[in-house]
């Protein structure tokens, strides 16, 4: 384990030595500046009005985190054979792929903290609430960018960064679709759809911030179920992303 | 193989039998040997040369030993097990050809995490003289992204000395370094060597693989054409080049062990005085055309 906590420390300094990161990072608080500069067509909705979409622009950030920190990783450390000396000899493949998971894991966290910090800044500049859930909303959020970040793992190990980007946000998008709707975009073959659909990653259920916006408390239990299937989820890609790396050849 | 308790024999640090490895064809047609039926072995405290023409497999061989590819056939055994062994790849130190490093670090930095990483003991100061020891005193701080690729070759070498490795795999080391820097290299090959380790060098420098290695094995189109120690393959046929004169002219006769003897006889029967007898000594460049027919295959 010493030698995963290691990478992943170096995977952190390197992220955080990389522009890229506060590209991202400035871009999300951009986007919530610009949320709590919009006025409200209703005055007393528009608190509801700017966690709800506070809240969509973390969720947001934590897609484009996890495809900014994650999808270019392993190309380019294929790309500029800094893999050969570590997997050659200090690392094992799975060691390699858990350090820079965890690395870009905590980078993913700390940016969406900072941004969680910005939204209830906003908040008590415009002198609103904040609500006691708005802290297990975020940490669903970023179960949901754990998940997120192992997807993107697991495609990087095939495919290039700009395909990467789009495989995962279609399965970001399909993620938040009911049964129901996935199975009408293929009318003629809904029991297949449907069966397909219980397989594929169910990222709704990280979302709760409809409720909250409109003040409905959240159940502990169901925190903690939500919680429980996102690490599962996240451990399921990432076991697959590793048997298709460890499946390769590295020329 | 293994016998029971510490007393170990026939153990090689390296054993590789009958390797091959074959690469997907032109447009996922088919495959393409890269390297087959390939057997050698590196004994303990050797210094064995990897020798072949650009694309002879030597690369490819050399990523089967170290588990970055994977063999199509045969077998490869480090101290008799698999490559992936952890005990056994915490022995090894490896220079990558064109090494190259993540350049928001600087070599201290590297080594430092390399030391976590292999769990090795050690300090600050015991990088910084090994830093010193390739090369590198005065930019052990400085970032990677400012080296010329003499230095990320100086940083590669630290990182292979790193662990005091038991088998050292080297793939072309010294390729574009300067003439005192394949000297300083070469020095610390031999230093290593003298301490224990096993080398294991690809390179295409002919005159440091002659110099320095005790064996030489030698790849044309992914195939093994020769093999043996140096003193084998330079003089290995026994050749004798015969001086004498003829119409005042001087002339040298290169000739076999076998005919050494009726060729004096004969130049005396003629009435030629035969001026020196002396072993005919090959240089390695000539064992390497004349292996591989001088031809790319």
């Amino acid at each position: 384990m010493k030698a995963v906590f290691t990478f992943a420390l170096m995977t952190l300094r390197m992220l955080f030595r990389r522009r890229t990161l506060w590209g991202i990072l400035l871009v999300i608080l951009l986007a919530l500046a610009g949320i709590a500069s919009v006025p409200s067509f209703d005055v007393s909705n528009q608190g509801r009005f700017v966690l709800d979409f506070g809240l969509f622009g973390i969720e947001l950030g934590a897609l484009l985190l996890a495809l900014g920190l994650a999808a270019s990783l392993y190309p380019r450390d294929r790309e500029t054979r800094t893999l050969m000396p570590l997997i050659a000899v200090p690392l094992s493949r799975g060691q390699y792929l858990m350090g820079r998971f965890l690395g870009a894991a905590i980078v993913q966290a700390a940016a969406l903290i900072v941004t969680c910090l910005g939204l209830m800044l906003i908040l008590i500049l415009h002198g609103l609430h904040i609500p006691a859930d708005l802290l297990p909303a975020t940490l669903l959020i970023l179960v949901e960018g754990w998940f997120l970040l192992s997807t993107v793992f697991f495609f990087s190990f095939f495919t290039s960064p700009p395909l990467n980007w789009p495989l995962t946000t279609m399965l970001f998008i399909v993620s938040q679709m009911s049964v129901a709707e996935f199975a009408g975009l293929v009318p003629s073959a809904p029991g297949l759809m449907r069966s397909l659909r219980i397989l594929l990653p169910h990222a709704d259920v990280f979302h709760i911030k409809d409720p909250i916006a409109h003040g409905f408390q959240i159940e502990p239990v169901y925190f903690l179920i939500a919680v429980f299937y996102g690490v599962c989820y996240s451990a399921f890609m990432l076991s697959l992303a590793l048997a298709v790396f460890r499946s390769r050849d590295l020329k | 193989m293994v016998f029971d308790g510490s007393i170990m024999a026939d153990i090689h640090p390296l054993q590789v039998i009958e390797l091959g490895k074959r690469f997907p064809g032109k447009r996922g047609l088919g495959t393409v040997p890269a390297v087959s039926g390939v057997t050698f072995r590196v004994q303990q405290g050797e210094i064995v040369g990897f020798i072949g023409h650009n694309g002879a497999g030597k690369t490819t061989s050399i990523k089967c030993i170290l588990g970055l590819l994977k063999p199509s056939a045969g077998s490869i055994a480090l101290w008799n097990k698999k490559p992936q062994d952890r005990s056994v790849r915490k022995r090894i130190g490896y220079i990558p050809e064109n090494p190259d490093y993540d350049d928001t670090f600087s070599p201290l930095e590297y080594l430092t995490m390399f030391a976590s990483m292999r769990n090795l003991a050690g300090n600050r100061k015991s990088w910084m003289s090994l830093l010193e020891r390739v090369g590198l005193r005065g930019w052990e701080t400085t970032c990677i992204r400012q080296y010329s690729k003499g230095m990320k070759q100086r940083m590669s070498l630290a990182l292979a000395l790193q662990s005091a490795p038991d088998l050292l795999v080297m793939d072309e080391p010294t390729g574009g370094l300067d003439p005192i820097a394949r000297k300083e290299f070469r020095d610390i090959i031999i230093e290593e060597n003298n301490r224990g380790a096993s080398v294991f060098l690809s390179s295409h420098i002919l005159s440091e693989v002659e110099t320095i290695c005790h064996r030489a094995v030698i790849l044309a189109g992914g195939k093994l054409v020769s093999e043996g120690s140096m003193e084998c393959l330079l003089g290995g046929k026994s050749m004798y080049r015969v001086v004498t004169v003829s119409s005042e002219e001087r002339t040298e006769l290169t000739v076999p062990e076998a005919e050494l003897q009726s060729t004096i006889d004969s130049l005396r029967q003629k009435g030629l005085p035969v001026l020196k007898v002396e072993l005919a000594l090959k240089s390695l460049e000539d064992v390497f055309l004349s292996a591989t027919g001088g031809e790319r295959k």
